[in-house]
């Protein structure tokens, strides 16, 4: 096992140079630069925008723009300043982290923590009322852009009178040492995030719940299990959920870059200050390291989620051997 | 100019028989006399990328900044005028090449004197600095040669000119003063082994925020990154109301941030913030819950400021298509497109008839630069005009109802906009419908903005539908409305790759424009450069180098509960954070 970790980790870094190859070819194809926006400025003329070009580096060819950034990050740790912040990337991503994770996590924790439960009665109430009443509210949520039901609570909440409108937080609470005021006020906001965000992930975990464990109580084992007199509880628990969960696991690892990357759009209509809005103004900015930073991340979460799940997976399914 | 000067001199004796500083200022702020205390909360459309005003293009740092720091000489926000700011007075000298400023008895919010170096520090080595992305070097080099700049004493500067320049005290207004104690160590001329890039590096956001000082109104005391700025009041501010009470009157000013304009307006509904700026699609709504009793106001206000820029519609007179090249640098064929613009129309359905005709570009709220004759000349719609000009043009119905080009291809258009800005794809449907009735094959391409930026500049386009912000003086939009300078962009070949006109490459009467603006820069005389100007106006109108559509009304919410934000007798929106209360 320990051999097997040590491998997976060697195989991330090649990984993760192509990866990174990929990303800054792709923010290479992107027409313009940063300054691009300079050009339309009167105050600014073209000598003076051929003069940041040139300190920024932008004149330099691509694979050179490229490998003084890597060359950055291997000898000094330094992952390239932020055209427009005028401050080392890490830094702003770093600023931006605590409130990311924070509503990310309380998102990946509600919806798991709603779609288990429901995914196992579905299954074991197949084809009741309550079982078609919850697979129809799963794909509405599956279906329903996550931005747009940010809109429509956002809209009932204001129209029930709420004044809970974006943001985490009240106006006077923002920035407030914590109080019992503010962890209500934080509540009072979060709720509207969660739902939105999290309810197409929930519908999804517990259509996958429902049929994987569908497919586990349709097995001879499980009969066995049944025919040898042992308790509903004990089949369903202990022997077919303990069995379905695997695929889910694999679903968990994949979740671990949402963790920053989350759902863009939603966060700006809900007016979130995490990562999402951004990294989206990074993009529009053609804020090339920011981007790159931030896309490395995300993609270095992706391989250690992947890698978690695998080991989470060898530790609940005894069948799984890695060597 | 010597009106001006006796006025200001005037104000100046007036201020002087007083007391030294506060001054008073002007009382057409004040719908009534307010009372300290309070927060009033504003909304931001993006978070702050920096508190360097000269470091950065960035609204949401300007919309911060201008609380904190302020300029030698102010524009009235009520009238337009030049008024004295940091400088109490100035004089002109007889050549008016030599500008004098005296300063105003002023500290820093950190207590250190306001002096005449800081003026000669912030001008020589932050305004005019290249390296600084924000600066405004160029609106400060006449004829190639820098504005210089002269400490007499303590608390006076002179500015030496290298020619007499007419908008310099208008540009002044947004060169505000920067302590020279705090962005010293950032200049590469004054220190030893600093980048001169390293001026974009001052007051980033994780600056301390007690050394981020100014003079200003306000001054920084929270930063939420991403969420909300908190500045608080400079108890010693110098401006005082009519009454010799101290300002500004609120206790704290809150900025939060909010990218989407969809939940600005519901927070600006829930009553979290007080006053926003809304488009022509909201005001219906908005207007409708005023009359049924709301807690807020809706102002509609005349235009006057640069934003929302006035589209305009341009045709690429350098485009590789001979024949098309041809047709778009023909007068007449411009005139009979500017027939086909309904601007009612537009600003009935686009605009939900909260937009004006606008200038050619010079807005007529401007009174100070606005030619009415220019409205006899502006082509009415008129399909018909249209059909005829077309015809005497070459373009003809080839009797199907398709025009055609004289050598007998059919015309086609391409029309590119952006696809992002909601009036400029409206307005670009409109046109299509006008020009497919008209027999011209048009092809939309909406795209996004910057692209169209780009497009713009590589010359890449047919027809398209641009905007550009106003400004109180044309001098201060000569790189666009000059011929041979960088935004002139519908003809580019007016320009050499080092952006030196081709004076060759001009029409008789871009010539006439050109020369109108060099002659404006450096004339003093308010009348003769109203002159100049007037003749400029009256060209573009005539041979429309481009088609100016409309220009979107200042339309804004308030609420109830803060005073001083008003319409005045012009129709004008007057309000500023300074003079603005809690009822």
């Amino acid at each position: 096992m320990f051999r097997y970790i040590v491998r997976r980790l060697v195989t991330m870094v090649p990984m993760m140079v192509v990866i990174s190859i990929l990303c800054f070819t792709v923010i290479k194809l992107q027409p313009g630069d940063f300054t691009t926006q300079f050009l339309t400025d009167p105050r600014i003329t073209p000598e003076q925008v051929a003069q940041i070009r040139e300190r920024l580096g932008l004149d330099q060819p691509p694979a050179i723009q490229y490998l003084t950034w890597v060359k950055g990050i291997l000898t000094r740790g330094d992952f390239g300043y932020s055209f427009a912040y005028k401050r080392p990337v890490q830094e702003l991503i770093w600023e931006r982290m605590g409130w990311t994770v924070a509503v990310a996590g309380a998102t990946i924790i509600f919806s798991w923590a709603v779609a288990i439960p429901i995914g196992i009665y579905s299954a074991t109430h197949k084809y009741s009322f309550v079982d078609y009443l919850l697979t129809f509210i799963g794909f509405i949520g599956v279906s329903i852009p996550s931005f747009f039901l940010a809109l429509v609570l956002m809209y009932l909440s204001l129209s029930l009178g709420g004044t809970a409108v974006g943001g985490l937080f009240s106006q006077q609470y923002i920035g407030a040492p914590w109080s019992w005021g503010r962890l209500l006020d934080l509540l009072r906001h979060l709720w509207i995030p969660i739902i939105a965000i999290g309810l197409s992930g929930t519908a999804g975990l517990i259509r996958l719940m429902r049929g994987s464990l569908l497919d586990v109580l349709g097995t001879q084992y499980i009969t066995t299990a049944k025919g040898k007199g042992l308790s509903q509880r004990v089949v369903i628990y202990k022997h077919a959920v303990r069995n379905a969960i695997n695929p889910l696991i694999s679903v968990f690892g994949m979740q671990l870059p949402e963790l920053i990357s989350g759902t863009i759009i939603a966060s700006i209509v809900l007016n979130l200050p995490t990562m999402g809005p951004f990294f989206y103004d990074a993009l529009i900015n053609s804020d090339q390291y920011l981007v790159m930073t931030f896309l490395m991340l995300s993609a270095f979460l992706m391989l250690i989620g992947n890698l978690l799940a695998d080991i989470l997976l060898a530790l609940t399914d005894p069948r799984i051997r890695y060597e | 100019m010597r009106k001006l000067l006796l006025a200001v001199l005037l104000i100046f004796a007036m201020t002087l028989s007083v007391v030294a500083s506060p001054a008073a200022i002007s009382p057409a702020l004040f719908e009534e006399i307010g009372t300290h205390g309070g927060e009033l909360v504003l909304g931001l459309a993006s978070t702050p990328r920096s508190f360097n005003f000269y470091g950065i293009i960035d609204n949401a740092a300007y919309t911060i900044l201008y609380n904190i720091i302020e300029p030698l000489v102010e524009e009235n926000p009520a009238t337009g005028e030049i008024i004295p700011g940091l400088a109490e007075s100035w004089e002109v000298d007889e050549s008016g090449t030599e500008v004098t400023f005296h300063l105003r008895d002023v500290a820093w919010s950190d207590g250190t004197p306001f002096t005449a170096d800081d003026v000669v520090f912030t001008m020589e080595h932050v305004v005019m600095n290249t390296h600084a992305e924000g600066n405004s070097a160029d609106r400060f080099t006449l004829g190639g040669q820098p504005v210089l700049w002269q400490k007499i004493d303590a608390h006076t500067v002179k500015a030496i000119l290298p020619s007499p320049y007419g908008a310099f005290t208008r540009v002044l207004t947004h060169a505000l003063m920067v302590p020279k104690h705090k962005y010293e160590p950032f200049i590469a001329a004054l220190n030893e082994g600093v980048e001169p890039g390293t001026i974009n590096q001052a007051w980033t956001t994780d600056t301390p925020l007690s050394d981020i000082v100014g003079t200003g109104p306000f001054v920084l005391s929270e930063y939420v990154v991403d969420q909300k700025v908190t500045l608080k009041r400079n108890p010693n501010y110098w401006k005082v109301d009519p009454e010799g009470n101290r300002l500004p009157y609120l206790d704290q000013l809150v900025y939060l941030v909010v990218q989407d304009d969809q939940v600005m307006l519901a927070q600006f509904r829930s009553g979290e913030i007080h006053r926003i700026t809304i488009t022509g699609q909201n005001f219906p709504g908005l207007k409708r819950e005023e009359l049924d009793g709301s807690s807020f106001r809706v102002l509609t206000g005349s235009p006057v400021s640069p934003t929302p820029s006035p589209p305009h519609l341009a045709f690429n007179w350098d485009i590789e298509d001979e024949e098309l090249r041809e047709i778009f640098r023909n007068d007449k064929f411009r005139q009979a497109m500017e027939h086909t613009v309904d601007r009612h129309r537009i600003i009935e359905d686009v605009y939900n008839t909260l937009a004006i005709i606008p200038g050619v570009p010079v807005l007529p709220a401007n009174t100070a630069f606005y030619n009415p004759a220019i409205e006899d000349i502006m082509r009415e719609y008129d399909l018909e005009k249209a059909k005829r000009l077309l015809d005497e043009v070459g373009i003809k119905d080839r009797g199907d109802g398709v025009r055609v080009l004289p050598s007998g291809r059919p015309f086609e258009l391409t029309l590119t906009t952006a696809v992002n800005v909601q009036p400029h794809n409206d307005i670009a449907v409109i046109l299509e419908n006008e020009w497919e009735e008209l027999g011209i094959t048009t092809h939309l391409q909406l795209i996004s903005s910057t692209l169209v930026g780009q497009r713009r500049t590589a010359g890449e386009y047919e027809a398209i539908i641009e905007a550009f912000g106003n400004q109180p003086d044309p001098q201060l939009r000569k790189a666009i409305w000059q011929p041979g300078r960088a935004l002139y962009y519908w003809h580019r070949s007016t320009m050499d790759e080092n952006q030196e006109p081709i004076l060759a490459n001009m029409e008789d009467w871009e010539l006439r424009v050109f020369d109108l603006f060099e002659l404006g820069e450096v004339e003093m005389d308010p009348v003769q450069r109203k002159a100049y100007y007037d003749e400029w106006q009256e060209i573009y109108a005539e041979r429309v180098p481009v088609i100016y559509i409309a220009k979107g009304m200042e339309l804004q919410a308030v609420s109830n509960a803060i005073g001083n934000i008003f319409l005045q007798e012009n129709g004008q929106i007057v309000g500023t954070n300074y003079t603005a209360f809690v009822k």
